[in-house]
């Protein structure tokens, strides 16, 4: 601490005067101003706002009301939101294994140069720039008993005996979701794991064959260890996304069959904007944003640097 | 010089009062009204030269949000065309301004859809009027009817009928069906299966919404029917998962017998459909009887308004003949029924089906309508979903709970 004092004492008796040194402070706040405007305007006071909502009884029409944190008293006990968390958690494995594996088998696939490989990255990746709404309703026409193609086809098949509403139960609905989901972003994790494979120089595989280890052994032991990084963000990236999942299942589920698809954003639109209660939609917006952090942290942890500091 | 500063006076007096009474008011419609609202207020505009009318059309899944927040803003528009049951909400919520002096001053008063002012009115003052409208009804497809030995011009009056001419509809096969209704569909749901319950003299809110009345025999019935038919093949299975996309689309394919529709869908069959030969009729009771849902718009005004002549000038040319007309041949019943049947004079009679049906029907009050009814997830959506394709000793149990869930969202409302 003492030693840091005296080294900033002498910079600023010897160093630059003090005048041209405020004026360089000055300059750099002024470069950096417009990216501070936009977190203050766009993340920041849309964030406080959202906080000092939440404390009020907050109708779409009419006055809000201060309330305190009963907002957040009465989010204890409120049933619908703890279910839809727990399906959204349920959901958020469920994709994360799939899309990191899937995107993990296509990087495999895609990474080495051979024919046809720009084709195969462009075709994976193509999804990944429809929109979840597009995206969820073509899927909801595909997956339409009466006017679909699933359905329909399993029939012609011989698959299915007559044909089957895949999004009348709970099961074929959210596999088929989930299965949409993975279809849409896998090209997206495909990239990210990619350029992981990519940075790994390829001695290392060279040697580890000389070695006489097999596929799985070089898998595991080397390319594993190596996109640890980019596993870290592709993993964040995914859990992150599927917590927040919301357009899929408005759209193709509305929620159902029977309620047992609602996820954690979904409950806080309803509450929000159906029920037109945006003070506690926004009391359970901040609840779900510690979560998320919450979760975040924990995914640092896991995938952070083990090694011995040099 | 003095005659010259007279006239000029005058002219300045003139300007003045001219000023102060030509008023321009911004409106709101939903999109759904896009066929009818712009000619009405186009032709208001041109009939007159004093006031002015600029219409807005908003999606109508974001005319609430829209709304909520342009008045919070400060910016409402001046009046809005609101979706009928949305009106005891926004009353409650003090955003309107009372109309009860207007209405009552009008000499066809009496005549106004009573169903539409039932909703309007909030403790006692009329906030919303009615504006335009759209009833709920049974249409039947004349081809089927007669390919399945049925005679085509006779629709069903009870609810055996119904399952009678769906079974035999049904039974010529190829992908036909007898019956169809969107079984996910709240919204969808209210306008067309309440009135098989009110027929039968049952009823689903009393006390001004404040009492939830699910729980009753009549109800339980109305599932049971239309569970029987699922369960007896009559509906395509794509029924249960239908959101409301195909409340009118399946019907259209010519390959349903029976459903239960809305007055907008002649006006649409007529003009995108024409091969298809349909008939028009009440939604029955269990054993006769009908009823309808009075469905369409309340004409609302914003409580910070100041422009009322303009508003009250807007009004009255809705209710004239003229615009009543137009509002008749352009995708909307009337609302004045002294002069319902000029106004439909020279429409297919189908319309007057469609109109009657509407005059005598009813509108559910609730100032949580929203919460209850038309949310894919609220208690009535689900209630029906459940009951309708689940089994018989579900229904009860079904039924129950959401009885509950509806009286405890009605008990915690804000």
């Amino acid at each position: 601490m003492s030693i840091t004092l005296k080294s900033e004492a002498d910079v600023r008796s010897v160093g630059v005067p003090r005048r041209r040194r405020r004026r360089h402070d000055l300059a750099a706040l002024l470069y950096v101003a417009p990216a501070i405007m936009f977190v203050l305007v766009f993340f920041l006071l849309p964030l406080g706002m959202t906080v000092w909502m939440s404390l009020h009884n907050w109708p779409l029409i009419g006055r809000p009301r201060w309330i305190g944190f009963a907002n957040y008293n009465a989010l204890w006990r409120d049933h619908g939101f703890w279910n839809a968390l727990a399906f959204t958690g349920r959901y958020t494995v469920a994709a994360t294994i799939g899309l990191l594996a899937v995107g993990l088998a296509l990087a495999l696939f895609v990474e080495k140069p051979r024919p046809l490989v720009g084709l195969y990255r462009t075709v994976f990746f193509l999804p990944v720039v429809i929109g979840f709404a597009s995206a969820s309703l073509l899927w909801a026409w595909l997956s339409s008993v009466d006017a679909g193609l699933f359905s329909p086809l399993a029939e012609q098949l011989g698959l299915t005996n007559g044909r089957i509403n895949l999004l009348a139960t709970f099961d074929p609905a959210f596999w088929s979701v989930t299965v949409m989901v993975i279809w849409k972003m896998a090209g997206f994790y495909m990239i990210i794991l990619m350029s992981g494979l990519q940075a790994i120089p390829a001695d290392y595989h060279e040697a580890a064959r000389i070695d006489g280890a097999n596929f799985w052994q070089r898998f595991r032991f080397i390319t594993l260890p190596l996109i640890r990084r980019p596993l870290a963000l592709a993993s964040i990236l995914c859990v992150s996304g599927s917590m927040l999942a919301f357009d899929q299942f408005y759209i193709i589920l509305a929620g159902g069959p029977q309620n047992q698809t609602i996820t954690a954003v979904y409950w806080i639109f309803n509450q929000s904007f159906v029920s037109f209660r945006l003070g506690y939609g926004s009391a359970l917006s901040v609840v779900l944003l510690g979560i998320l952090m919450v979760l975040s942290a924990l995914q640092l942890r896991l995938f952070g640097d083990r090694e011995p500091p040099r | 010089m003095k005659k010259w500063l007279c006239g000029v006076g005058g002219v300045l007096a003139a300007l003045v009062a001219g000023a102060a009474q030509a008023e321009t008011i911004t409106m709101w419609a939903r999109s759904d009204d896009s066929t009818f609202m712009p000619k009405l207020v186009d032709a208001f505009n041109k009939s007159q030269s004093l006031h002015k009318v600029e219409l807005q059309i908003v999606p109508v899944n974001e005319l609430v949000q829209k709304y909520a927040v342009a008045a919070a803003g400060g910016s409402a528009p001046d009046a809005l065309s609101l979706d009928l049951i949305y009106t005891p909400a926004f009353a409650a919520a003090g955003q309107l301004k009372d109309l009860t002096d207007i209405a009552k001053s009008m000499p066809y008063f009496e005549a106004l859809s009573k169903a539409h002012l039932s909703v309007g009115t909030y403790q006692d003052h009329i906030y919303g009027m009615p504006f335009s409208a759209d009833g709920s009804v049974l249409i039947w497809n004349k081809k089927l009817f007669k390919a399945a030995g049925l005679d085509p011009d006779k629709g069903p009056t009870t609810w055996a009928e119904i399952r009678h001419d769906a079974e035999k509809v049904n039974a010529l096969g190829g992908g036909v069906r007898g019956f169809y209704f969107s079984g996910n569909c709240g919204g969808c749901n209210i306008f067309t299966f309440t009135p098989l319950i009110w027929a039968s003299g049952g009823d689903i809110f009393a006390d001004n919404g404040r009492k939830a009345t699910l729980d009753t025999p009549q109800m339980r019935d109305a599932i049971a029917f239309y569970q029987e038919m699922v369960k007896g093949g009559l509906v395509p299975a794509g029924a249960q998962t239908d959101t409301g996309a195909n409340f009118f689309a399946a019907f259209a394919t010519g390959k349903i017998g029976l459903t239960p529709s809305g007055s907008f869908a002649i006006g649409a069959l007529n003009s995108q459909f024409h091969d298809l030969d349909y008939g028009v009729t009440y939604l029955p009771g269990k054993d006769g009887g009908w009823s309808s849902f009075a469905g369409g718009d309340n004409f609302v005004v914003s409580k910070s308004t100041t422009k009322m002549e303009a508003v009250k000038a807007f009004l009255a040319y809705a209710y004239s003949l003229d615009g009543q007309t137009l509002l008749a041949h352009n995708g909307s019943l009337p609302v004045r029924q002294d002069i319902a049947k000029e106004a439909l004079k020279g429409l297919d009679t189908r319309y007057l089906v469609a109109a009657d049906a509407m005059a005598h029907g009813r509108t559910p009050y609730s100032t949580v309508f929203n919460d209850l009814i038309n949310s894919a997830n609220g208690p009535w959506n689900t209630m029906l979903n459940k009951a309708f394709f689940g089994d018989p000793d579900t229904i009860a149990p079904t039924v129950r709970n959401a009885q509950d869930a509806m009286q405890s969202i009605i008990d915690t409302a804000p």
